[in-house]
């Protein structure tokens, strides 16, 4: 008698021990990346993915693809599935352009990211303009780009497809000037940029507040991009009497200008934009790059709280390369797109309406989110209205957070 | 009681023990003898049963206590630079007994979120200028009520301000419970035209070391 009731006790508790276990992990569904079902929507993406540059444009494309992941396993627009189809422009302008054109060409594109270097921009903006289809931009920085040729003066937006999440040179060559003038303690600059679109505008903002403070520019050259050698050039430095240089450019001609620029003898720091805002900075620089100085768009990741699950979540996607300066940006780019997607989608009867790429663009104007990057908005020109910067100075092999700013004017 | 199907047996039937009809031929062999193990168990069955029984409830005990729905990590409380907004207002009245070559900007602090944020120190980044604020740092401002300053510049060398900068800011120490961060606030093109304008004023009857007196 008492054997079986001792065997009725343990089964009960055996079973309602295995019936809690049941109902304590019911919430641990596998989900799914693809919704799978409904319409699919493409998002176009356009970066370097092969080339020099390729370090950040698989950055971009990489983030995109967790974005529009993140939105399908969410089911975050009811009935849309979304995907990422990528095309690499190679850092130039005219492959740029063709991308733009197979984007344009398949109707399922709704969107499109990228790219990372403002002169490719230029190309595709009036592509996409004339279809009406969406573009928004994670690394542009050019001005003109969204506040025209004469954005000094008399801003005038140029095309009402394109958006960006990046802020603009117009700050971030100013903001490093008045760093190096004012925290740095550096009154005699050495500018060089590789005549392209981005590097050239960011040294002539540069330049332009460095002298207004009081500072003296005591020689400019332009470098060729496509080479490597830029002992000639580091010799001018030298006996320029420079105590800084800002170079306009990016990483891939930066690294090697910088190791020149000391073997020379000129034992000063070279300063650069977000172009050079990358690992691989040091990696072509080696110990010549300590000391320098980059400025970038936005605060650093880990003060974010909002960048703590993008980094969680891109490291349990599994990608091979790093989401890179642009990461955060590129994500926040997609989601805007996936927005607006939603926006137009809920206000069709959760259909896309026929001139969805109109309605589109149009809806981009108007979103707002909290981003991984912090609020996610645009203002009449398309440009972020997140406008936060940071200089970093490279120190003990990375780039090391110095000094973050907020443009709240 | 017909037609409801077999009846369970009741305490001290022994049902158990009753040989299985399918195989009546086994009724009249010998059942075998015991081995070790199950003479063992017949031995101590009461401790093995209760035995199994605290192995059962400690482990699916222990299962649940690992597999316990934990309750949400609160969010780590923001840096202070990501919720604080400094705007720019507009030009503003000098206190009382400020020194000549002195004007003044109003300025709009504001927390966006989270704990309170209290300003350390505000500085401006050129030699030739000094910065005092009302209400005199630290002071601490909480979320949901923003916090108007006014601040008073004065000119001690002209030849160390610019005159025409173009992107001029604010350095703020802010504190919170999370950190403390030196932030820079570029206040616009409205405040770089409005403090041109000051330094041109202070500084137009003498450019070469001195504020206008």
């Amino acid at each position: 008698m008492r054997q079986r009731s001792l065997i009725a006790i343990t089964a009960a508790l055996a079973a309602g021990a295995l019936t809690l276990t049941a109902c304590g992990s019911r919430d641990e569904g596998n989900g799914s990346s693809d919704a799978g079902s409904g319409t699919t929507v493409v998002i176009g993406v356009d970066a370097p993915l092969t080339g020099d540059l390729s370090a950040m444009g698989l950055g971009i494309k990489n983030s995109a693809d967790l974005a529009a992941k993140t939105a399908n396993k969410e089911k975050y627009v009811d009935g849309i599935t979304f995907k990422i189809e990528a095309l690499d422009d190679q850092a130039q302008p005219s492959s740029g352009q063709q991308n733009a054109v197979t984007f344009v060409a398949n109707k399922d594109v709704l969107g499109a990211v990228g790219p990372l270097n403002s002169s490719v921009a230029e190309s595709m903006q009036k592509v996409f303009d004339d279809a009406k289809l969406v573009q928004v931009s994670p690394a542009n920085t050019g001005p003109t780009l969204t506040q025209g040729a004469k954005w000094e003066t008399e801003k005038v937006r140029p095309y009402k497809s394109y958006f960006r999440t990046a802020t603009t040179d117009a700050i971030q060559g100013p903001f490093a000037a008045q760093y190096l003038y004012n925290d740095a303690k550096k009154k005699k600059v050495f500018v060089i940029d590789d005549k392209k679109t981005y590097g050239a505008g960011l040294a002539g903002t540069f330049t332009k507040e460095f002298e207004k403070l009081g500072g003296e520019v005591v020689g400019t050259e332009h470098i060729d991009p496509e080479t490597k050698d830029f002992s000639a050039v580091a010799t001018k430095v030298k006996s320029s009497g420079a105590d800084v240089v800002y170079y306009g450019g990016e990483y891939p001609q930066a690294g090697p200008l910088t190791k020149q620029i000391k073997a020379a003898g000129a034992n000063i720091p070279v300063a650069g934009g977000d172009g050079i805002n990358n690992p691989a900075y040091m990696d072509l620089g080696g110990s010549a790059s300590t000391g320098d100085f980059s400025t970038s768009v936005g605060a650093p990741v880990e003060e974010l709280p909002s960048a703590k699950d993008f980094v969680a979540n891109y490291e349990a996607a599994g990608y091979k390369e790093p989401y890179a300066a642009y990461g955060g940006y590129s994500y926040d780019s997609t989601w805007a797109i996936i927005e607006a997607v939603k926006k137009v989608v809920e206000d069709n009867d959760g259909k896309l309406p026929d001139d969805a790429r109109a309605q589109i663009t149009a809806a981009m104007q108007n979103v707002s989110f909290d981003g991984v990057t912090g609020k996610v908005s645009f203002d009449e020109y398309g440009d972020t209205t997140n406008k936060q910067l940071t200089v970093y100075k490279v120190e003990g092999g990375e780039w090391k957070a110095v000094k973050s700013g907020t443009y709240t004017g | 009681m017909s037609g409801v199907g077999p009846v369970e047996p009741g305490e001290g039937t022994r049902a158990w023990d009753t040989p299985e009809a399918s195989a009546p031929e086994a009724s009249s062999v010998p059942p075998p003898p015991p081995g070790p193990l199950a003479g063992l168990y017949a031995r101590h069955r009461r401790t093995v049963l209760a035995s199994t029984a605290a192995v059962v409830v400690l482990a699916g005990g222990g299962y649940l206590y690992a597999t316990r729905p934990e309750p949400p990590t609160p969010p780590a409380q923001p840096y202070p630079s990501q919720v604080v907004e400094v705007v720019y207002l507009g030009p503003g009245s000098l206190s009382a007994g400020a020194p000549s070559g002195s004007f003044g900007f109003e300025m709009e602090l504001v927390v966006e979120s989270g704990p309170p944020v209290t300003v350390e120190r505000m500085t401006q980044p050129y030699a030739g200028l000094a910065l005092t604020s009302d209400p005199r740092p630290p002071f601490r401002t909480e979320s949901g009520h923003p916090r108007k300053i006014v601040i008073t510049m004065s000119v001690t060398e002209c030849g160390k301000v610019p005159e025409n900068a173009g992107l001029p800011f604010l350095d703020v120490t802010l504190r919170n419970v999370r950190a403390i961060q030196v932030h820079s606030f570029i206040l616009g093109e409205r405040y770089a035209r409005d403090l041109s304008d000051a330094l041109q004023v202070a500084c137009s009857n003498d450019s070469a070391s001195s504020p206008k007196t």
